[in-house]
């Protein structure tokens, strides 16, 4: 017993800990984390400091009110009502946001789509197809994307021909037309009865999605495959088209008209933004065609001849089996290609379509002074529209995680 | 009932031969009718491309003009070189005093020369020839292309680079030729030769340092002429705000991308802050606040000259994607590396700076020459803020009278030396990656 008591206490018995205070690591740590704070925010406050004297010493003055005081310019595109010399310079604000989403949006879903293609087409077996890609990928990629956003301006759009010997894009029925002054283009005008069609298409939709749901469901338990895409796009193209048709075709085309010396009527969009677009989309597309490329040759080549070996056809071993696979790869990339496209659209100054950058952070800020403002408004924009992006992203790692396991 | 049939089925043709053209051809052009007709299809889009931009380029081209008309007068339809070739000096060098571009050319070949010996397999302290190159050539570089009064701090700096080009290059002229550094060739010829290695540094140190006043004396004695900043531009103020930036970048983007791993929070959350505030914006608003708010926040009397500014800015930009390129190469490594090297025995910087950085940037090689080759390609929105680089030169072209509008070939001239450049770039790191990779391939 006593014996056993005293191992009990041997065994309990801690060393003594020596608190040595210089080379203790929390003490450390602590002290490097005040030091740093300690920096950090002396830095702060030299700026802030040395601003404000600055702001006071050239009568300058700070705040947001210049926002509603009237901006005395226009922009040649925008997406909203705006009369120069009443509109503020809150208004232009929206302007130039609007038109950088919209830009973006435009050449985000054209580089999806072009990048997934381009990408496949490198890894064709076709040689011919295979190097073409190659090399449209390698000169794309090794160019400046500044130098070629004005290449497409000053180079292509802006050599177009005058409006009296416009292209016509629709094969000689003058509805879409293309010159030096842009691409004008017949513009929907919804009637009364339009929102029938627009029902239809939501409730196809719905309809579409149940019956893959049960297609799906049928083959898990039977084995049998239902087709499902010939069925699916004959009910969207056949069921609207029918209500459309019986309700008396809702829909007229504002179309654009030569009358004096320009077009009137339809949609128009300068030259500029085409430029831009295509640039964009040229560019990013090399791009994600390597993200794409990257993510496919990331999964394992068994998994491809495995699939050949069941007996599935080499497009079924692609959208089964290997394109499934390499998605958690490809979609990263292509989600920070979504925030590069964004960021890179700023390109537009050179050119002069009025992006946020252009028509807010140059024009404005010239005009208006209230240099931290417009800046900081201008970044808080751009931090917010990345701060969606990898929120997405992060959603999409998470599903891809659990899946996984 | 099982019925067996017992009879051969129809073999299968043999697969093609690959081995002859034919064959080649019949397995990658023409393997299904899809695919022959694709393959005709691509060959015809190839030829008019290239058949079109050769015919632009090179058939129709002019080459020698004085102005846009004559080059119209001679052919409507080609390009017009002559324009582009009036402008070669100005593209390359800016607006630098003619008669000084020798310094420009000189300065680039003291880099070559100091950065040669680093191919060298035989010459030693490469190390050092880094560091050198790094934190000594550029005061000398900026000092032959600024050139001006010297003040103190430059006339030290230009007189240690001096003695660091000197030094290096005689060291690698040992190494070729004799297979010895230069320490020990001047420990023989000064009688040290058998003495102890540390006794053999101090000596040698103390010949650096005699070597360093020999220099300082010398240089004292001469000036280059003033350049201003404003006269710099082309491909060599890209190359110096670029090179700057790379210089610059790597360390940053070290030092931000360990604060960001670290486990003390406020240095992470600070890193984090700082990385994700620059990434999330696009650079010209980036060099856009430089001009505009850097003069706001200076104190009075202090005024950064806009080169200086741009830089600045540039610098900031790439050391935060550097530091999330490095941050990935860090977190390739497997935590037993760091914990492996904790065991014998080594602190946090031991563990970092022998251990797991330099597994981490060789991982990483591939991707950081790729965002230098993005700090080049990124460099030419400097001209969108009116510095004059190679962009803004190549877009003056059109604006110089006697070439008024001449707007697509000096973009494609320059589209090419990127692609020159950024081509070369990203084949050596494809070769480097190769070269150093020691780990097991998987």
């Amino acid at each position: 017993m006593a014996i056993d008591g005293d191992i009990k206490k041997a065994v309990h018995v801690k060393p003594k800990e020596e608190f040595d205070f210089f080379n203790d690591e929390r003490v450390r740590s602590v002290f490097y984390q005040i030091l740093t704070a300690c920096v950090v925010g002396f830095c702060v406050w030299y700026l802030i400091s040395t601003t404000a004297h600055n702001l006071e010493a050239r009568g300058m003055s700070s705040g947001f009110g210049f926002l509603t005081s009237e901006a005395g310019f226009d922009t040649d595109f925008k997406l909203v009502e705006y009369v120069p010399g009443v509109g503020t310079y809150g208004d232009i604000f929206i302007i130039g946001m609007l038109n950088t989403l919209y830009i973006s949006a435009l050449a985000i879903i054209a580089t999806t789509i072009l990048g997934f293609i381009i990408g496949v087409l490198r890894l064709s077996n076709n040689w011919m197809i295979s190097k073409a890609a190659l090399a449209y990928v390698e000169i794309i990629r090794n160019t400046p994307l500044l130098i070629q956003v004005i290449f497409w301006y000053t180079g292509i759009f802006s050599l177009l021909p005058r409006i009296k010997n416009s292209l016509d894009l629709s094969g000689g029925s003058e509805l879409i037309l293309l010159n030096n002054r842009g691409l004008y283009m017949p513009w929907p005008v919804p009637g009364d009865l339009l929102w029938l069609t627009e029902a239809t298409v939501v409730i196809v939709i719905i309809g579409i999605v149940v019956f893959k749901r049960w297609a799906k469901k049928k083959q898990d338990d039977t084995g049998q495959i239902t087709g499902t895409f010939l069925p699916s796009a004959a009910a969207i193209i056949l069921l609207p088209g029918a209500v459309y048709l019986m309700s008396g075709s809702p829909l007229g085309w504002d179309i654009p008209t030569l009358q004096g010396f320009n077009f009137q009527g339809g949609a128009t969009v300068p030259p500029a933004f085409l430029a831009l677009l295509v640039a964009l989309i040229v560019y990013h597309t090399a791009h994600l065609a390597e993200s794409v490329r990257a993510g496919i040759l990331s999964v394992n080549r068994g998994q491809h001849d495995a699939a050949k070996a069941l007996g599935l056809r080499q497009n079924r071993v692609f959208s089964l089996v290997v394109i499934p696979q390499a998605m958690p790869a490809i979609v990263p990339p292509m989600i920070s290609l979504w925030m590069n496209v964004v960021k890179n659209s700023s390109l537009a100054i050179a050119i002069g379509y009025p992006d946020l950058v252009a028509v807010f952070m140059q024009t404005s800020l010239n005009q208006a002074g209230h240099a931290i403002e417009i800046v900081g408004m201008t970044m808080g924009f751009y931090m917010f529209v990345s701060l969606t992006i990898s929120w997405l992203l992060n959603i999409y790692n998470k599903r891809v995680q659990l899946v996984e396991r | 009932m099982a019925i067996v049939t017992i009879s051969t089925s129809n073999s299968r043709p043999p697969p093609i031969n690959e081995a002859t053209l034919i064959g080649w051809m019949r397995m990658h052009l023409f393997s299904s009718p899809l695919n022959s007709i694709l393959t005709i299809l691509t060959t015809y889009i190839i030829y008019l491309t290239v058949s079109g931009v050769w015919v632009w380029g090179v058939v129709d081209a002019i080459w020698i003009a004085d102005t846009r008309r004559e080059c119209f007068d001679i052919n409507i339809s080609g390009a017009c070189w002559a324009g582009v070739s009036a402008w070669m000096e100005n593209i390359f060098y800016g607006r630098y005093p003619r008669e000084e571009i020798w310094r420009i050319d000189f300065g680039l070949f003291l880099l070559f020369l100091w950065m040669a010996p680093l191919w060298m397999p035989r010459v030693r302290g490469k190390v050092i020839i880094g560091m050198t190159t790094v934190f000594l050539y550029p005061f000398l570089a900026g000092y032959l292309f600024s050139g001006g009064d010297k003040g103190i701090f430059m006339s030290v700096m230009v007189s240690a680079a001096i003695v660091g080009i000197i030094a290096n290059t005689l060291n690698a002229t040992l190494g070729v030729l004799a297979d010895r550094s230069l320490s020990n060739f001047v420990n023989n010829k000064l009688g040290f030769g058998n003495a102890p290695e540390e006794k053999q540094q101090k000596v040698f140190l103390i010949f650096l340092a005699v070597c360093f006043v020999l220099a300082y004396i010398w240089q004292s004695g001469w000036q280059a002429e003033i350049v201003s900043w404003t006269k710099w531009g082309g491909l060599f103020l890209t190359l110096v705000i670029s090179g700057i930036g790379i210089a610059s970048a790597l360390p940053g983007g070290i030092i931000l991308a360990m604060g960001r791993r670290s486990k003390l929070p406020v240095i992470r959350v600070l890193s984090t802050a700082f990385i994700e505030l620059f990434r999330s914006v696009p650079l010209i608003t980036v060099l856009f606040m430089a001009t505009t708010m850097f003069p706001l926040f200076m104190p009075e009397g202090v005024v950064l000259n806009k080169l200086v500014q741009v830089i600045i800015a540039v610098c900031l930009f790439n050391a935060c994607y550097m530091a999330e390129t490095v941050r990935a190469g860090l977190q390739a490594i497997p935590k037993g590396q760091a914990e492996g090297a904790h065991t014998i025995g080594l602190g946090y910087w031991g563990t970092m700076g022998l251990i797991v950085m330099p597994q981490a940037l060789k991982h990483m090689i591939p991707n950081i020459v790729g965002s230098f080759m993005g700090l080049l390609k990124d460099t030419t929105l400097v001209s969108i803020i009116g510095l004059f680089d190679i962009l803004g030169m190549l877009r003056s072209i059109s604006r110089d009278t006697p070439w008024l509008g001449l707007h697509k070939e000096p973009l494609v001239f320059g589209a090419m030396l990127f692609f020159i450049i950024c081509f070369a770039m990203s084949k050596y790191s494809r070769h480097l990656e190769a070269k150093l990779s020691t780990g097991h391939k998987v």
